[in-house]
């Protein structure tokens, strides 16, 4: 009892600041960002899952979430064979988008007089509805795993061919001075200076079009899919709507959108690294 | 070979009018004597880095000519290492290290790569960074990456160093740091330097020959030989002699804005 009141009041401070320095980093992140995302997944599920129990809806209008998952684990096996289908066409038909992408760019950009006449046409094409020309590219290439790629690798193209041109153009003034200073030629410039220039551009481009290339999967699949175990997502869904088996639709859909996410995190993660250690956008994270 | 003091850089009757009808330079008339340290000092619009870009062949001059070492700049940059330039921004390849930064004036001419580090790492040296080597320009302060930038300049030893007010985004420590590098670097490496300014103080410490210019259209109102001694590490800045120099340009800055004032 030898402490003064303000003694004890200093050491209460000092052991507060302690327990809050110490506590705050991993409660402090939990409470804005993972509580706040977990709340709403739970009640949304819940929604979900007392909704169509109280409407008494049946269940190939609104599956509960109970019925979808009870649908992906029955037909597991069809599911599964299903998701690696698509995966596997959409993982072609990125790579196609981004390496023709990129290597066009290149091209259009490496001539003025090109770029100034296609570049328009690059941007308005962008806007073309794949879906509309897919039953032509199935003409084209034949019901199946070709048509299927194409549709996929059409898809993703554009955004590819957009932002790495926009990032070609990109350079700053002074840098492309330098360059003229030191006697560079057109393809020195191109390779020492305007690619890297464009490589936020690029991973951004490349963002946008994985996720694409499984929408255009799963298209090509609706239009282009051939049975016998060589559907994948978008023909087991067609498969499913006639049957009205709504519950192994929402399975499949679930599964194209884990499959999304998955896809632009492991091109985030391959951004990231590659611009990690110079580029601002990729630092902050 | 030469054997007299061959001049670096020749402005005959030099113009330039941009394409929406500025006029940026208007006949300037001035020649420079290889080892000179010359400052373009006046007010923005003078058309002083207008002729600095021109000298660097990053311009077309409307009328007139210049001339470095009695060819066209860009002659110059195509067949010499004669010319760098330093910009008023660091200007570094943030995806390149610091070495990798150096040499890149070296690696774009086609020199061998264990030749570049050698050079690379020599200037780096000479500006105190030697053991940032391998790290990202963004590891580095304004002042750092500053350096950086002036060692990429003298790689492969150019004998006309081109500088677009390289200090202006700096701080004052920084700069009278940099200052005074940048002269023990003049003198121990013997190129000639043509520095943009509009400070005043910096124009003085800094040079042998000051060209003063007016602004609208740009143009050379007079020029200043700075008797000061060398090297000017030893004089302080607050020295009566500096101080008459800097009056004797800020009155000529002056002047000549003065005259641009009567005219219009």
């Amino acid at each position: 009892m030898s402490m003064t009141p303000a003694e004890a009041a200093g050491n209460h401070v000092t052991a507060k600041a302690e327990k809050v320095k110490k506590t705050k980093p991993v409660r402090e992140t939990f409470k804005q960002y993972i509580l706040g995302p977990v709340i709403a997944f739970v009640l949304f599920i819940a929604l979900w899952q007392a909704v169509p129990a109280l409407l008494g809806m049946p269940h190939y209008i609104l599956p509960k979430p109970t019925d979808v998952i009870s649908a992906a684990v029955s037909d597991g096996a069809l599911l599964w064979e299903a998701v690696q289908i698509t995966v596997f066409e959409s993982v072609i038909g990125f790579l196609l988008s981004a390496v023709i992408g990129i290597a066009v760019s290149i091209l259009l950009a490496s001539s003025k007089i090109i770029e100034r006449s296609i570049y328009p046409y690059a941007i308005i094409l962008q806007t073309l509805p794949v879906v509309a020309v897919a039953p032509i590219v199935v003409i084209w290439f034949g019901a199946g795993f070709n048509a299927i790629v194409v549709v996929s690798f059409l898809i993703g193209f554009f955004p590819v061919i957009s932002n790495t041109l926009m990032g070609l153009n990109s350079v700053d003034r002074e840098k492309d001075d330098l360059f003229s200073l030191y006697n560079a030629s057109k393809w020195q410039k191109m390779w020492k200076l305007r690619l890297p220039s464009a490589m936020p551009f690029i991973m951004a481009g490349l963002k946008i079009s994985c996720t694409l290339s499984i929408v255009g999967a799963i298209v090509g699949e609706y239009v282009a899919g051939v049975g016998g175990g060589e559907g994948g997502l978008g023909y087991a869904i067609t498969v499913s709507a006639i049957q009205v088996n709504t519950a192994f639709i929402f399975a499949c859909a679930i599964a194209g959108a884990l499959l999304g996410i998955t896809f632009y995190l492991l091109i985030s993660l391959l951004s990231n690294k590659i611009l990690g250690s110079w580029h601002e956008s990729a630092m902050k994270k | 070979m030469e054997t007299e003091k061959q001049q670096a850089i020749a402005f005959s009757q030099l113009s330039k009018v941009f394409q929406n009808g500025t006029a940026a330079l208007d006949r300037l008339n001035l020649t420079i004597e290889e080892g000179e340290f010359i400052t373009f000092l006046g007010p923005s619009g003078c058309g002083k880095s207008t002729a600095l870009r021109m000298a660097a062949g990053l311009e077309e001059p409307s009328t007139g000519a210049v001339n470095v070492f009695g060819r066209s700049p860009k002659d110059t940059i195509e067949n010499t290492n004669d010319i760098a330039f330093v910009f008023q921004e660091p200007n570094l390849l943030p995806w390149r290290k610091v070495l990798d930064n150096v040499i890149l004036p070296l690696e774009l001419r086609g020199i061998s790569k264990k030749e570049a580090r050698e050079e690379g790492l020599r200037v780096l040296d000479m500006v105190g960074l030697k053991k940032y080597a391998k790290v990202f320009p963004r590891e580095l302060s304004g002042g750092m990456k500053m350096r950086v930038s002036i060692a990429r300049a003298l790689a492969a030893k150019p004998k006309l160093l081109l500088m677009d007010e390289p200090f202006a985004a700096l701080d004052e420590m920084t700069r009278q740091r940099l200052q005074l590098e940048l002269l023990e670097i003049w003198e121990k490496e013997k190129t000639t330097i043509l520095f943009v300014t509009h400070n005043v103080f910096e124009a003085v410490y800094l040079s042998t020959t000051i060209a003063v210019m007016s602004a609208g259209p740009g143009r050379l109102s007079s020029v200043i030989q700075v008797d000061l001694p060398r090297p000017r590490q030893s004089i302080s800045r607050t020295d009566e002699l500096f101080s008459a120099y800097v009056k004797k340009a800020s009155d000529q800055l002056e002047d000549s804005l003065d005259e641009r004032e009567d005219v219009s």
